[in-house]
């Protein structure tokens, strides 16, 4: 009669131990910068508690961490922004790369080639993430071989920051009393003319000391002018008529006195700030720290507004690029950890609202069109650019040709070098780049 | 002795010049205890004030913060240690044993001051990385033992110390190991200890290999623990932080420096000597 009870209980409890063994913890890493946070939001899950790009995209981990529920749990690694793609790289030679790593649009290209992430479409489909409501741009960018390689999470875009107070002393404001906007290279010198006579103060302030920011505002120029300085083709066209004449521009903002050559990151923003400047060039991180900045009543910037980069010659277009998820490779893998892996970026995917409230454009339509997007301060006032941003072709070592393209734009200004000089330079020394590139 | 005029415009100068030397320090205090959103509208004012401590707060309070220090301490100790062990043993070979191919080694050696570390770098982290050692104090302290500028120094020093003192020794009965514990060892203390402090100070200091070798936060040196903490835009908007970050890392050292300093001085002042 024994066996008769034992049975039935020894597979009850072979039952027990198997379902038990199925909801046995996952754990996932997450490697990522933004900074570490970890300490001062512990495990606050109260989103609405949730400042900056750390704290945002901690509290959503922790979120996700309290409230999923199949035992997964994710572990946050950073590291330094400078050196984490070094970091990055080092855990691939090493074959141990995260489970989930955060990556630039400008870098997805140098792991694809190398095969080293995962095709997520079919399992963006199989989750629930839905790929048509990426915004075009950010679909652009997290695409390659016609195939998706990675969450988009944001598009991050040069716009102008603008102290309206300084535009209404200069006279340049509409029918609305709002700052007007250049509409070509030849207004734009004009109001800035109109801006020193009247005010006395820069039209530009632009992060110019060895800082990118001139050189994604040339970019901007180049295609607005219908051209582009790299194609996909892998072909540097830094010659060219647009090329020049967007060079053309940067320098006579600096020689005309319309901008300071001498201004680094922090001091064009200081400069706006203190009202030195009417437009700072800067991305769409900056708006909530200008805002703020508005608020304090030491500043004289009181009046701010953010406007999409100006049309200046005929065709829209900006500068972008994209914070998106990846899914790296890995030797041995474990598919508990990639469907882990999945459904954290769906969580990160359904909350994308509350990554935007950093300042940066969300990677999804109706994201960008909701109600609630369009209430946080500024975001109405350039929601367009989500619609005119481009980036650079999808181009292994492209972040190699932008770094030689600062050093020699940068020169023109800052020493002097003379512009067809250093774009021949520039032409010459980005076409041996290009040249070990491979494309999509 | 009187002071002279000319020692008195001497130290004048000298005090101007600890003056602008340390004005920078001072700035970077002053940004330290201020709130970071003050720092985005200014930076200006280099004498420190505490408009707040949150900063070195949140740095002291850092749940991580007491494992990169001992990780750093570990790291810069085992270092220090075992450099001065090798340097030494090394040196005194290369100044007073003449065995077979010693020039041809001691040469191979050298050559290792011509070959910059971004060189090795990548060699270096696949050969740890075969061994599956990568984020332990190995991978930390043992690539920085194999240093050439230890060995030229204490080759150099050993080769000055007067022949007499060995002879001396050895018409004791002494044997090599003997030596060099008994006579020659405690002959190179000064040169033992700049070695020695200057060792401590780029160990406490690296960043590049530590951050590269490290993938676990417990095993982060201080420098790369703070430096993981930092946002993307650290010098500007986390400029505080980034400033408080850089006082806390420092202090140890600086510390180090008051109570050794007489030492490191006479060290320099014997290799200056020659």
């Amino acid at each position: 009669m024994k066996h008769k009870t034992l049975l039935p209980a020894v597979a009850l409890l072979a039952t027990v131990l198997g379902s038990t063994s199925a909801l046995a913890a996952t754990e996932i890493t997450l490697f990522r910068f933004f900074g570490g946070c970890s300490d001062q939001y512990g495990t606050v899950t109260d989103l609405s508690k949730a400042v900056g790009e750390c704290g945002i995209v901690q509290v959503l981990t922790n979120k996700f961490n309290a409230e999923n529920k199949e035992g997964i749990t994710v572990k946050t690694v950073t590291a330094e922004w400078g050196v984490y793609y070094d970091r990055l790289s080092a855990t691939f030679a090493g074959s141990t790369p995260p489970d989930i790593a955060v990556m630039h649009r400008s870098v997805l290209p140098n792991f694809v080639v190398r095969d080293l992430v995962t095709p997520l479409g079919k399992s963006f489909a199989e989750t629930g993430i839905d790929a048509a409501d990426f915004l075009p741009v950010a679909r652009d960018a997290v695409t390659a071989k016609g195939e998706i390689y990675a969450l988009p999470f944001d598009v991050h875009a040069l716009v102008w920051h603008v102290n309206a107070d300084l535009f209404t002393k200069a006279g340049l404001v509409d029918e609305k009393g709002q700052p007007k906007m250049p509409t070509s290279a030849a207004e734009l010198m004009q109001h800035a003319e109109q801006m020193k006579a009247k005010t006395g103060k820069l039209y530009f302030a632009i992060p110019s000391a060895n800082d990118p920011m001139p050189t994604w505002q040339y970019l901007s120029w180049v295609w607005q002018q219908g051209s582009n300085a790299i194609t996909a083709e892998k072909t540097a066209q830094l010659e060219s008529k647009e090329s020049k004449e967007a060079l053309r521009l940067l320098n006579s903002l600096y020689s005309s006195g319309y901008a300071s050559s001498k201004h680094d990151y922090a001091g064009a923003q200081q400069a706006f700030i203190h009202g030195e400047a009417a437009v700072l060039v800067n991305g769409t991180w900056g708006v909530d720290t200008y805002e703020a900045q508005s608020k304090d009543p030491k500043n004289a910037l009181k009046k701010y507004v953010v406007r999409d980069m100006p049309n200046l010659y005929g065709q829209e277009g900006v500068w972008s690029d994209s914070h998106m998820w990846v899914v790296p490779k890995q030797s041995k893998p474990d598919p508990a950890k990639q469907k882990a892996a999945l459904s954290f970026l769906k969580f990160l995917n359904d909350n994308n609202y509350h990554w935007a409230r950093t300042g940066q454009l969300p990677a999804r339509t109706s994201v960008l069109k909701s109600a609630e997007l369009q209430a946080l301060p500024h975001r109405a006032e350039y929601t367009k650019t989500a619609s005119i941003a481009k980036a650079v072709p999808a181009i292994e070592n492209q972040r190699a040709v932008q770094d030689l393209l600062v050093n020699e734009l940068n020169s023109t200004w800052l020493v002097g070098k003379k512009p067809d000089q250093a774009l021949s330079d520039a032409q010459r020394r980005a076409t041996q780049i290009l040249r070990r590139s491979r494309g999509k | 002795m009187p002071r002279t005029f000319g020692d008195r415009l001497i130290l004048i100068l000298m005090i101007g010049v600890a003056i602008v030397w340390v004005i920078p320090m001072l700035w970077v205090l002053a940004m330290a205890l201020k709130p970071n959103e003050m720092l985005v509208s200014s930076t200006r004012g280099i004498l420190p004030w505490p408009h707040t401590l949150e900063h070195f707060a949140t740095l002291i309070r850092g749940s991580m913060t007491p494992r990169w220090l001992l990780n750093s301490v570990i790291v810069a100790l085992g270092m220090t240690v075992l450099t001065l062990t090798l340097s030494s043993l090394a040196g005194y070979a290369f100044a007073r044993i003449d065995f077979p191919g010693r020039r041809l080694v001691f040469v191979l050696v050298m050559a290792g001051l011509m070959i910059p570390e971004q060189a090795i770098l990548v060699p270096l982290h696949a050969m740890i990385a075969g061994w599956e050692l990568h984020s332990t104090y190995f991978s930390l302290i043992a690539p920085r033992v194999a240093g050439p500028v230890g060995v030229f120094m204490m080759t150099q020093f050993f080769k000055a110390v007067p022949r007499e003192l060995e002879e001396a020794a050895q018409l004791d009965n002494a044997g090599r190991l003997k030596i060099f514990w008994s006579v020659m060892l405690p002959l190179s203390r000064p040169a033992l200890t700049t070695l020695g402090i200057f060792t401590f100070l780029f160990a406490w200091n690296d960043y590049l290999w530590p951050v590269i070798t490290t993938s676990q936060p417990e095993m982060y040196t201080l420098t790369v623990g703070l430096g993981s903490l930092q946002g993307n835009f650290a010098q500007t908007e986390g400029l505080g932080f980034l400033m408080a970050s850089a006082v806390f890392a420092s202090f140890p050292m600086l510390c180090l420096y008051v109570v050794f300093q007489k030492y490191i001085i006479r060290g320099i002042a014997l290799g200056g000597g020659k």
